[in-house]
């Protein structure tokens, strides 16, 4: 087995503390201004990346994150930052609850459709009749694949972020509360579920996959997951909980099935990270996981793992240089107009007042670490290049931070 | 046959002034009779026997020694033979003789693939529109109930299910009844786990907790006079319907009284189980369905 050499490890070891320490650092100081903790490990990645460390002393830099001198390290952080993002999809799973939309019946359903619906016809719009202010040719199968992600990209919402703004304004138990969330948690299903499919149609892995029977794994899997897999896991969860050490026993099972399934996903040309969100769904739907398990993985990952996974974002990508003021703006308009159009006009129809209904659609707009998660996917597999993804965590921040504001204006008490 | 709609909207939920009993001829008839016939005669109301199904000569002498058996006045009861598909039939029936609460036999427990594909006391309970009591042990004594257990969820509904419940537990002589709130928080420990110092985490959990604490007591502040019954007040964490089930069966509750269901049950529902489903899922106890006809 090849191994680190001494001095790999040791870059490797402090390249990891200066992340955490640093990210956390300056998310604690931007906690005093209410941004959100994302934005502060973005801020760490982007000083300590290429935008700014690497102009300002590129010779430290480059003896940090060894990136291309020492491809030992460069593999080791890859596994991180790989392990990290399907960790973070295992999360965002855990938090999905197919029986919270059913409950909220037909508002949620209208919200969460029309609030992916109209934000996918515009992304996908925009990409197919102008690839020339994105800088994509015009033709063959790369553009189509664009358009897809373009509209995937603006469909999706962030729950975690949507989550807080919701318990700040004290709306986190209202009925327009958690419309908000069972939208929030139906759009995530279906953008991942979708992005999933592009994934292996861009034939990210070993090449390009037939479509019918990519739909039909995807399918097959997730409802093998949520049917047999979850009466499975109904058994198991509860004597694992009281029967194995605590909380030992349910931390290695839980993470061992999200690492087996999206391992799993992986081998049949699925993207891991399709694997990792199913079996966060599964598992977090389960009644007998307690509560104070899931916290206990969600401080795992959202403390160790995120910042890891967001501060590599800064490493990789110059957000100088790849800023483009056209694509931002491209992309910015068509965020906030798909979002909050369609989910607006879907709570409406779903029967809620105008103003509450455009409090819902501000709500819905926020993509924060979701839509960063999902561009850097895109980045790694070629469908988009760094001034698309630069553009994307610019608009997610933008979205984030304005959602909260934008929902007080309108919302009615 | 033709029924007045007029008759059953708006109509309250208590008193029980017509209970109806699906006959099944089933090895559990004679508790299911025996324990129709206690309610009938401690709610003074009227007992519709009903049976969906061919009408004969054995089934109508093994009903009369059944009520001989009981002492049953045959004349204070009325027995209604109808064919046909017998939910339908049932739900008819039910409609036709403005009926206030339908009583039915009902597994603990079915096995999966009768579960998904849905029982008639379980789909019964999903499509009725009067109240559904299911019977998991009927006794031809008739039950005692001592321990009650109310579900306080938010719905313009359940003040009148509370209100039913007392009613219920006035009539059967039980003086412990609990009106207990789910609590399920989706988002709240991913929304913590990054932004919430401990002590911010522990005072978010606690002013949640306590909000919930004052809408059971408002609920309970608002319903009907109870005299001498005792009302508990609680706040049980865990998802809907599920919570309830299990505070029911650990506190072994002889009754769980919960709402009918807001829409339309279908195989989603048992699927991706929520709410009520957890409920048939798995009977903790006899529950009352309560359906406020508004």
């Amino acid at each position: 087995m090849a191994k680190l050499s001494h001095n790999d490890l040791i870059v490797f070891l402090l390249a990891i503390s200066v992340m955490l320490i640093t990210s956390r650092v300056i998310a604690e100081l931007g906690k005093r201004w209410k941004l959100p903790v994302v934005m502060g490990e973005l801020l760490v990645g982007i000083a300590l990346g290429p935008t700014v460390l690497g102009q300002l002393a590129p010779e430290f830099f480059n003896w940090l994150f060894p990136f291309k001198e020492s491809p030992g390290v460069s593999i080791a952080l890859d596994g991180i930052f790989t392990l990290s993002v399907v960790m973070l999809l295992f999360v965002a799973g855990l938090e999905v609850q197919l029986p919270l939309v059913l409950r909220q019946g037909k508002i949620a359903i209208s919200t969460g459709l029309a609030g992916m619906v109209i934000p996918f016809l515009i992304g996908f719009g925009v990409a197919w009749f102008f690839p020339h202010w994105f800088g994509v040719p015009g033709k063959g199968e790369g553009h189509y694949l664009f358009a897809l992600f373009l509209g995937t990209a603006l469909s999706i919402s962030a729950l975690p972020v949507i989550a807080r703004i919701l318990m700040d304004m004290n709306l986190f138990k209202t009925n327009i509360g958690m419309v908000i969330i069972a939208s929030a948690m139906f759009n995530d299903l279906v953008g991942w579920l979708f992005f999933s499919l592009i994934l292996s149609m861009s034939g990210y892995a070993d090449g390009h996959m037939n479509l019918g029977y990519t739909i039909a794994w995807i399918i097959g899997f997730g409802l093998f997951m949520l049917t047999v897999g979850r009466i499975v896991l109904n058994r198991i969860l509860p004597w694992v909980q009281n029967k194995l050490s605590w909380p030992g026993g349910v931390l290695a099972m839980c993470l061992g099935l999200c690492l087996l399934c999206a391992a799993f996903t992986e081998s049949i040309g699925l993207h891991a990270i399709l694997g990792a969100f199913i079996a966060g769904i599964a598992i977090g739907d389960s009644v007998h996981l307690r509560e104070q398990a899931r916290e206990i993985i969600h401080q795992f990952v959202t403390n160790f793992f995120a910042p890891l996974f967001f501060v590599s974002i800064g490493l990789k990508v110059n957000f100088v240089q790849n800023f483009d003021l056209l694509i931002v703006s491209v992309i910015m308009v068509a965020a906030f107009a798909g979002k909050v159009i369609g989910a607006s006009l879907g709570a409406y129809f779903g029967g809620m007042s105008r103003r509450n209904s455009l409090a819902v659609g501000f709500g819905l707009n926020a993509r924060g670490a979701m839509e960063i998660i999902l561009g850097t996917l895109a980045l790694n597999a070629g469908l988009i290049g760094p001034p698309i993804f630069v553009a994307l965590v610019i608009m997610a921040l933008v979205t984030s931070l304005t959602s909260g504001p934008m929902m007080r204006r309108f919302v009615e008490h | 046959m033709s029924f007045d709609l007029a008759k059953l909207k708006k109509r309250p939920p208590y008193p029980f002034e017509t209970i109806a009993v699906a006959v099944a001829f089933s090895p559990r008839l004679e508790g299911v009779v025996g324990e129709a016939w206690r309610l009938a005669k401690s709610f003074d109301a009227q007992l519709l026997l009903m049976h969906i199904g061919n009408r004969s000569r054995e089934k109508e002498n093994q009903l009369n020694e059944h009520l001989e058996k009981l002492k049953i006045d045959e004349s204070k009861v009325r027995i209604i033979w109808n064919e046909g598909d017998t939910e339908d039939a049932l739900l008819e029936l039910c409609k036709l003789h403005v009926v206030d609460l339908l009583m039915l036999g009902a597994l603990q427990k079915e096995n999966m693939l009768q579960y998904y594909l849905g029982s008639l006391a379980r789909n019964i309970s999903r499509r009725a529109k009067c109240s559904v009591l299911l019977l998991t042990d009927p006794d031809p004594a008739g039950t005692r109930y001592k321990r009650i257990v109310v579900s306080g969820v938010e719905n313009p509904k359940t003040l009148h299910t509370i209100d039913t419940a007392i009613y219920f537990a006035e009539h059967m002589k039980c003086k412990e009844l609990t009106v207990a709130k789910e609590v399920h928080h989706p988002g709240l420990a991913m929304t913590m786990a990054g932004e919430s110092t401990a002590p911010e985490a522990s005072k978010i959990k606690k002013e949640l907790k306590e909000e919930e604490m004052h809408k059971v007591h408002d609920l309970v502040e608002h319903c009907r006079k109870h005299g001498d019954i005792e009302i508990c007040e609680k706040v049980i964490q865990g998802k809907p319907g599920y919570a309830i089930r299990s505070y029911a069966a650990a506190k072994k509750a002889d009754l769980l009284v919960i709402n009918s269901p807001d829409g339309k049950l279908g195989i989603f529902d048992r699927i991706f189980t929520h709410d009520i489903e957890y409920i048939l899922e798995d009977l903790p106890c006899n529950i009352l369905i309560v359906h406020s006809r508004t």
